[in-house]
């Protein structure tokens, strides 16, 4: 009896990686539906700040992630940028992560059409700028000394999208969507010095350590992994790949479960035998 | 994009996701080959950023317009490259104390009241407010207040961790305990997601409209681990199981 209980312990890892697989795959190809009823409060925070501006105010959104963790941060974006849309909120766009810019054109190449927004009038999108801090610091005395040109090289001071728009004073809200630490950054070097509101998108390894920042309201919300992309997309009544994810996010997680318990009940049951 | 490059594109995404999972069950050619293919395209890909995003719009656009200025920053710049020829390297000393002094400058300051400052008030400030909170927040500041003050300890060596000081940093112990399990959840719930969308793009090149890219690639792959363990294919020192 203990050693057939022990081989559990000897067991090839493939076969835990092959069942993980299956878990993952069978609710992309079957959705199960399975409900997210909780959303969090630093979700619900982060789309009251957005929900709450006027029509017309400038957002500006700082897409700073790559393809390695575009399954978290992707839909997160596209939930905001929806919100943003259906706010009739001005978009500016900027990364500083130089393998965003493919995913954010992704992401302009068909949102804007589902609202009927205009490039140049409604939303602008800025090249990539290498070393982020110096860029955020520069940007809050003129603007325009860092980006004088979107990223197609057009001259954007004339655009309707940047009518009134010099420095930070001038914009409502700045969302930053990262897998890094940039995130820390917009709000001690622009945040905190500005004084402007900070949203925030990160993954849901960072989620834990931006606690501090949103006890103090240096952060006004926050949007972890792909749950908070889930949570988003719910609160914006617009379901895209967080909320199909979470099937197989809770999947997953019971399958983690299950496994703890069973081995912890097996190695109980060893001990006393 | 036209479309025939979109479904060589879904081809070579599907392959290389699937060649780099394979590792999971044995070491094998195709992984090796899409390992050093991302290495090598990543390698280009930095290259071609650093060349056209930077240097292009930050130094040779600026020196065309005849704006010179921008030969200090790239000369300080280059600098650091004579670290590779020793005879040279000490050159490198001035673009990296401009680095230093200049990376010091920006981060103290901001750190020190975004972290430090701000985070002090934010632990002592909710007890200016009792009056107007709930039984609910007050316990909450005192947990958050009461943690800060027990970790703060834990980490507080000129003291001998005896008595009533070890109490309050084994308090602490219990607090970190905490944190490093909420990263560690979602460490793992990250790990799921990412894993999430590579299957959900695997699952989007099975489509017709991909001629069946995820399938007919695993197919060749497990037709590949049967024929080589029918051939009799040894196990090579680098070429053992995952587990």
């Amino acid at each position: 009896m203990k050693e057939t209980l022990q081989k559990f312990f000897k067991m090839d890892r493939r076969w835990i990686f092959l069942v993980l697989a299956v878990v993952l795959f069978v609710p992309i190809m079957r959705p199960l539906g399975l409900p997210n009823k909780t959303i969090s409060r630093d979700a619900r925070n982060a789309f009251d700040y957005v929900d709450a501006l006027k029509p017309g105010a400038f957002l500006l959104l700082s897409l700073d992630y790559d393809p390695s963790t575009r399954p978290e941060l992707h839909p997160q974006a596209v939930a905001v940028i929806r919100h943003a849309f259906k706010k009739n909120l001005r978009i500016g766009v900027v990364t500083y992560i130089a393998g965003s810019t493919g995913l954010i054109e992704q992401i302009f190449e068909t949102v804007p059409k589902d609202y009927g927004k205009v490039y140049g009038t409604d939303y602008v999108i800025f090249p990539y700028m290498a070393n982020a801090a110096a860029v955020m610091t520069q940007m809050s005395s003129d603007f325009y000394g860092i980006y004088d040109k979107e990223r197609n090289g057009k001259p954007v001071r004339d655009m309707p999208v940047m009518q009134g728009i010099k420095n930070y004073r001038d914009m409502a809200l700045v969302v930053n969507i990262t897998g890094t630490s940039i995130l820390d950054w917009w709000v001690a070097f622009v945040g905190d010095k500005y004084n402007v509101p900070v949203v925030g998108g990160c993954t849901a390894i960072s989620q834990p350590g931006y606690g501090p920042y949103l006890q103090t309201k240096q952060l006004k919300g926050l949007i972890g992994g792909m749950k908070g992309a889930a949570e988003y997309e719910s609160l914006v009544k617009e379901p895209g790949k967080g909320t199909s994810g979470i099937d197989a996010l809770n999947l997953a997680h019971l399958l983690v479960l299950a496994l703890i318990l069973t081995s912890n009940i097996i190695l109980l049951i060893i001990k006393h035998l | 994009m036209s479309e025939t490059w979109m479904i060589a594109g879904g081809w070579m995404a599907a392959g290389l996701t699937i060649f780099l999972f394979s590792f999971l069950y044995r070491d094998n050619p195709f992984f090796k080959a899409a390992e050093h293919l991302y290495l090598g395209a990543g390698m280009g890909w930095w290259f071609q950023v650093y060349l056209f995003n930077i240097w292009k719009p930050k130094v040779w656009e600026p020196l065309l317009s005849g704006d010179f200025f921008v030969l200090i920053p790239a000369v300080l710049g280059l600098s650091l490259v004579t670290q590779f020829i020793p005879r040279i390297s000490w050159i490198s000393r001035y673009g990296f104390t401009f680095m230093m002094g200049y990376g010091a400058g920006l981060a103290i300051p901001a750190t020190l009241s975004t972290d430090f400052m701000s985070q002090i008030a934010g632990a002592i400030q909710p007890f200016t407010a009792l009056a107007t909170m709930t039984p609910m927040m007050i316990f909450n500041s005192l947990v958050v207040a009461g943690g800060t003050i027990c970790v703060l300890f834990y980490f507080f060596f000129s003291v001998e961790h005896k008595g009533a000081v070890k109490k309050i940093s084994n308090i602490g112990i219990y607090f970190l305990m905490i944190y490093f399990g909420a990263a560690f959840g979602n460490t793992v719930m990250a790990r799921f997601s990412l894993l999430y969308g590579r299957f959900d793009d695997l699952y989007t090149f099975s489509g017709a409209n991909y001629f069946y890219a995820s399938q007919i690639l695993l197919i060749a792959l497990v037709a590949y681990f049967i024929l080589h363990s029918f051939l009799g294919g040894k196990k090579t020192e680098e070429e053992e199981p995952a587990h």
